[in-house]
């Protein structure tokens, strides 16, 4: 079951690096709706960068 | 087939081929310790029942498709967990800092723990890799088939495994020349484009935020197979220059 949800959804790094960037993309979008898919993209980049190094 | 449905379903097919080639590599060293026909049952035991997990999703989710917002949003954001994490995974790879995956060093492990093991243990190695790579499938089918049609989705990955046991067959050898790491990676950044296109279009309004509409998939497909090549040459580890080659 734990090799079940760890295949699903990763450790807790990549849990929160994810709520996060939608959470502020979802922000985003509030605000300026057409940049909410950009700043996703790029929330995402950066929590690639931090998990990679 | 409009061209999301084209990419939902050559993601499927790729990121299918990743799993079944790991699936095959394990059956294989099986094969050659128990046998052929015990290997290839456990291994159709494993596919028995990632068939029936996938019969009964689809039918789930033929039931529940009444707000499709939702439902995007949700798969959206189930596809940026397990995008993310293979695309973190294969940038790893590219830079050194992770080994790449070698199937001839899979196969070689393999061997070696059956060695220690029976008939039964064997078939329990077979039928667990197959059922464990096969799990993986089923989370792509449940995730993306909703963009083509289940069945089609389904179909797609059943085509995969097809065209992966008929190469296997044929080279009767490791598959050490299929590029895991290159595939993963294009499949990651695949799932993540796909991901971020539904999980904050299904959140906020996918034609406020995707003025463009499935055009943007391709920016952000590329967007992403750019910057993980550039994360990946920046965070180069020390002394992995040659990393990356065989990928």
């Amino acid at each position: 079951m734990k090799k079940l949800l760890q295949l699903i959804f990763g450790d807790l790094r990549n849990v929160a690096s994810v709520a996060v960037a939608l959470l502020a993309a979802y922000g985003v979008s509030r605000l300026a709706p057409a940049a909410a898919g950009a700043a996703l993209a790029l929330l995402l980049i950066a929590a690639a960068v931090v998990q990679a190094i | 087939m409009t061209a999301a449905q084209w990419g939902g379903a050559g993601a499927i097919f790729l990121a299918s081929a990743v799993e079944w080639v790991e699936a095959f590599t394990i059956v294989l060293a099986v094969a050659l310790t128990i046998g052929w026909r015990r290997a290839a049952a456990a291994a159709a035991a494993g596919l028995a029942v990632v068939a029936l997990l996938i019969a009964v999703t689809g039918v789930g989710i033929e039931a529940a498709q009444a707000d499709i917002g939702l439902i995007r949003a949700a798969i959206g954001i189930f596809l940026l967990l397990f995008g993310l994490r293979w695309y973190v995974k294969a940038i790893r790879r590219y830079s050194g800092r992770t080994a790449l995956h070698d199937e001839a060093r899979e196969f070689a492990a393999t061997r070696e723990q059956l060695q220690q093991a029976e008939g039964r243990a064997a078939w329990i190695v077979a039928f667990k890799g197959v059922l464990l790579e096969g799990l993986e499938v089923w989370l792509l089918v449940v995730a993306l088939g909703h963009t083509l049609s289940y069945a089609a989705a389904a179909g797609s990955a059943a085509a995969s495994l097809g065209l992966v046991v008929a190469a296997g067959l044929a080279l009767r050898a490791p598959l050490t020349r299929v590029p895991e790491n290159t595939l993963k990676y294009l499949v990651a950044c695949a799932i993540l484009s796909f991901g971020s296109f539904w999980a904050i279009g299904g959140l906020a309004g996918e034609q406020a935020v995707w003025p463009l509409g499935n055009v943007t998939l391709l920016l952000l497909f590329a967007t992403y197979a750019v910057a993980g090549r550039i994360i990946a040459s920046r965070s180069r580890a020390p002394g992995s220059a040659a990393a990356g080659v065989r990928a």
